[in-house]
């Protein structure tokens, strides 16, 4: 990702390119002398070699190395060139002769290129003496000893930095971590207290680029030990045997590359150690030392540095594995929280925002958003619900996986880059074409420990002659635009959790979809059963009524004579109970047999329906010369018996609830956003506002039967035909000042409220 | 011919659970000036043991009109009008389904078992004497059926 995004800045470039390992410079405080075996002929040598042996280098290199050394010196090196590893006699101590009795002590190191030249490298020794291997063991195990009481991996970098200042003296000592994309922080830091620190910065990868890397990891520990130095120059230029350059890479006296230098400059360093921690075969990271003079460090120290590098950080690889391992179990226990949740919510979506942990805790993110059945439900920082039905909507066309996953999202969907605040990372779940589940992560510069004022630092950077200097702080703008646009990674285990809690919310819709399906087989059992009322209520509940009425009517017959007015009285009331009985039985038949399965959903034309209804309330409307009038009535999707039904009801309504006037009723339609809005208005004796809601409920009257005949049936029956359409229905009105009926059609038909009307449905049924 | 046949006494076959829509029958039937009988059967498993004259109705005579209710205890009165109307020996007799039932779905199916007449029973005893009058007059004194012997 860092690679196709390359650094505006031909230093870099140059650097990225440059073969460091193919060097013909090295640092000056050494020798270096390229020798071919078995003779230890002198090849080639650094050119300030003139300054420990006294002899023109042009000289030297005419010479073999018994001619330098003292015999015993050189048996002692022959015999340990013919021993399987160079680390027996790694270091060698070399006394070389200045003059007289006077003799310099060096650090002789050998190695092989891969040229199978043999190298020799004469750094001046610290002390006549191998430091004893004891010391390594002592070294390490103090060491060792306060790693094992410290439990997370922040402790132990700062432990290995404490201890490598301790031993070395450096002014500084960082331990410089690697994330995944090869960009680096500084997670521990031990420094003089004047110092300003660096702990907490970031740097992009190209600060180190892809050579030197190569580099690092095979050679474990190097040091600068005057980054002023001025380079000594190998000489002749080229191997005089295969005229070629030397490969330096192994060799511990290398100069770095200038680029290197001047960043060093940069930072006011004079000498620095670097030991590489590598960890299955990759650079994990370094320990960076820095000292502002320049400072010599012995090879012996050098090498228990990187003993101590090794062995404490096989310690810390273990302890991130734990802690990797620590982490996946802290999510698998928010994951069995979260699991618990909503199998204890009615509503899932409840279980993963209500309580703690939740959602947001099993991704470390600073947002999450549900999107189920067309509704949000959100948590911690998100974009506003428009952003997100866009975002959803790309999802919907790009994702196809069970999980999506990026942290980088406004470089795939560009409209994010507007909240990129709050989204620049995104973890996506599809559970279906419908829902998602998703995790929002900010752009990382929002997250970042800025380690003091970074606008001073830029400043500080600021170079005389206006050429952009390489400095930590500079680094660390140029990391600002690497990882702009740019969250944290998703890690591994977040991933994994967010696919588990896929499963488990796929789950819990299965099964709510198949207690939605027993429910709707449960509706199905109970919609027959009502169907068998039905039919029971229309043959066999009629029969003994009819057995009453028969019969009082042929004992008034048989013995008319006998009966005086009372008894005939009596029959009388008992035949009108009777028949009012059978009338309530028609209607709640006619009631149940507004069904929403039975009903048949077609364009129809109200103004069809309409006159049907007129039809057959004609007998009244002549009786009474009620005045009918209507606009322009549509089309609607709707099933024309039940809407002749009920204009019939509201019409019938309108004309035996009519005031002392002669009734006057006007029929009106009016298209709203996505219905039909109709009224039925009349100059009738009017409804008192407290019942508009009552006169809709079944058997309800306001009235009683003798001042006007009637069930209470007629208004609920007109209810249950607009639920039936996902329709309203409702009236206005004044107590003798007419009413008004309004109701309304879905221009789209029953579906599109199907959701609101499955509620009501429910309602219809617990009340039936 | 037919003269002398018509003062022969109609037999009247009617099938009714319900004894006081039996008796209530009866005592309109009593207004009646056509000379008749009425033969009264419970359940269906009677009324067609008793078209076919089996067991102890061996020696019944043939109805002129069957009276059938559709709710009936042992064999439904539409599985008895379904008998009937497909066997070739009873089909012609006519069938009026008297019943309280005003289901749709029971007038269309007894239609299309080729009931002769479907009435619905009336809460109106004065309809009830209409509606037995016309039954008479109409099934028993005008129609004429094919003379069946046997």
């Amino acid at each position: 990702m860092v690679n196709d995004l390359q650094v505006q800045n031909s230093s870099f470039i140059d650097w990225e390119e440059k073969p460091i390992h193919i060097s013909r410079q090295i640092q000056p405080h050494g020798i270096l002398l390229v020798l071919q075996e078995p003779d230890l002929n002198i090849l080639q040598v650094s050119n300030n070699v003139s300054t420990v042996f006294k002899i023109a280098s042009e000289e030297i290199l005419k010479k073999n190395l018994e001619d330098l050394l003292d015999p015993f010196q050189i048996e002692q090196i022959k015999l340990g060139l013919s021993q399987e590893s160079l680390d027996f006699i790694n270091p060698t101590k070399i006394w070389i002769k200045v003059k007289g009795d006077e003799y310099v002590i060096f650090d002789g190191i050998f190695h092989r290129n891969s040229d199978g030249f043999l190298i020799l490298e004469l750094e001046p020794a610290s002390s006549q003496e191998n430091i004893p291997f004891l010391s390594f063991y002592h070294l390490a195990r103090t060491s060792i000893n306060q790693l094992e009481s410290t439990s997370n991996l922040q402790d132990f970098c700062q432990i290995i930095v404490k201890e490598v200042r301790k031993v070395t003296g450096f002014d500084r000592v960082m331990l410089y971590k690697f994330d995944d994309d090869g960009h680096g922080s500084v997670v521990a830091e031990e420094k003089l207290a004047e110092l300003e620190p660096y702990l907490g910065l970031h740097y992009p990868a190209s600060d180190i680029p892809k050579v030197a890397r190569k580099l690092f990891t095979s050679n474990w520990i190097r040091i600068i030990p005057d980054s002023h130095g001025e380079a000594a120059v190998l000489i002749p230029e080229k191997n005089p045997i295969n005229q070629q350059g030397v490969d330096l890479t192994h060799s511990i006296l290398r100069s770095a590359s200038p680029c290197h230098l001047e960043y060093l400059h940069n930072m006011g360093v004079g000498a620095s150690l670097t030991i590489s921690l590598i960890k299955d075969q990759k650079l994990w990271g370094l320990i960076a030392c820095h000292h502002k003079t320049p400072k010599h460090v012995s090879y012996e120290l050098r090498k228990a540095c990187e003993f101590l590098g090794r062995v404490i950080f096989s310690e810390i690889s273990a302890k991130e594995e734990t802690e990797d391992y620590d982490y996946q179990m802290r999510l698998t226990y928010i994951q069995s929280n979260l699991m618990k949740y909503m199998s204890q919510e009615d509503n899932f979506i409840d279980g993963l925002v209500k309580y703690s942990p939740n959602l947001l805790n099993l991704t470390d993110a600073l947002g999450a958003a549900v999107y189920f059945g067309g509704e949000w439900t959100l948590l911690g920082k998100t974009p506003s619900i428009d952003d997100l039905n866009f975002l959803v909507q790309w999802l919907k066309n790009n994702v196809e996986e069970e999980i999506f996953y990026t942290d980088s999202l406004p470089r795939i969907y560009p409209d994010a880059e507007k909240f990129k605040d709050i989204v620049s990372g995104l973890l996506a779940i599809p559970i279906s074409q419908r829902s998602y589940v998703l995790w929002f992560r900010p752009e990382v510069i929002q997250t970042v420990n800025w380690g003091g004022d970074p606008s001073k630092a830029v400043q500080a950077s600021h170079n005389t002659q206006g050429i952009l200097h390489l400095s930590p702080r500079k680094s660390f703008e140029l990391w600002k635009q690497t990882v702009s646009l740019t969250s944290l990674p998703w890690q591994a285990a977040e991933i994994k959790a967010a696919l588990e809690l896929r499963k488990a919310i796929v789950n819990i819709v299965l099964r709510q979809a198949d207690e939605l399906a027993q429910l709707a087989h449960d509706l199905e059992l109970s919609n027959s059963e009502l169907k068998k009322f039905a039919y029971v209520a229309s043959h066999d509940l009629q029969e003994p009524l009819n057995q009453v009425a028969n019969y009082v009517q042929l004992l008034e017959m048989r013995y008319e004579k006998q009966l005086d007015e009372d008894a005939k009285e009596f029959i009388n009331f008992a035949v009108e109970g009777v028949s009012l009985m059978q009338t309530l039985i028609d209607d709640v038949l006619a009631y149940s047999k507004v069904d929403m399965q039975a009903a048949e959903f077609q364009l129809t034309n109200v103004e069809h329906a309409f006159d049907r209804a007129l039809i057959n309330l004609r007998g009244r409307i002549a009786e009474t010369g009620a005045i009918i009038t209507h606009d322009f009535l549509p089309t609607v999707m709707a099933d024309k018996t039940q809407l002749m039904q009920l204009f019939q009801n509201l019409i019938g309504n309108a004309i035996k609830f009519r005031s002392d006037k002669k009734p006057e009723i006007h029929i009106g339609a009016s298209r709203q956003e996505d219905t039909w809005l109709f009224y039925v208005s009349d100059n009738g004796i009017g409804i008192e506002p407290q019942f508009s809601d009552r006169i809709f409920v079944i058997f309800q009257r306001l009235h009683t039967r003798d001042e006007y005949q009637g069930t209470g049936m007629g208004l609920a029956i007109c209810k249950k035909i607009i639920e039936c359409h996902r329709g309203k229905i409702w009236v206005e009105s004044q107590l003798g000042d007419g009413a008004t009926f309004y109701f309304t059609i879905p221009i789209g038909g029953r579906e599109r409220e199907r959701r609101s009307g499955r509620k009501t449905q429910n309602n219809l049924f617990s009340r039936g | 011919m037919s003269a002398e046949v018509d003062v022969k006494p109609k037999t009247i076959f009617l099938v009714e659970d319900n004894k006081a829509d039996i008796r209530l029958i009866q005592e309109v039937l009593k207004n009646s000036s056509l000379p008749h009988e009425v033969i009264t059967v419970r359940d269906g498993m009677d009324a067609m043991a008793y078209l076919r004259k089996e067991g102890e109705y061996a020696s019944a005579s043939r109805p002129d009109l069957i009276l059938l209710d559709l709710n009936l205890p042992k064999k439904d009165g539409r599985e008895v009008l379904a008998e009937i109307k497909s066997d070739p020996n009873l089909k012609r007799i006519p069938v009026i389904v008297l019943t309280t039932s005003r289901n749709e779905d029971d007038i269309f199916h007894s239609y299309d078992l080729h009931v002769n007449s479907y009435i619905t029973k009336s809460r109106n005893l004065n309809e009830l004497f209409k509606i037995v009058k016309s039954i008479e007059d109409f099934w028993l004194a005008t129609v004429t059926l094919p003379e069946i012997n046997g």
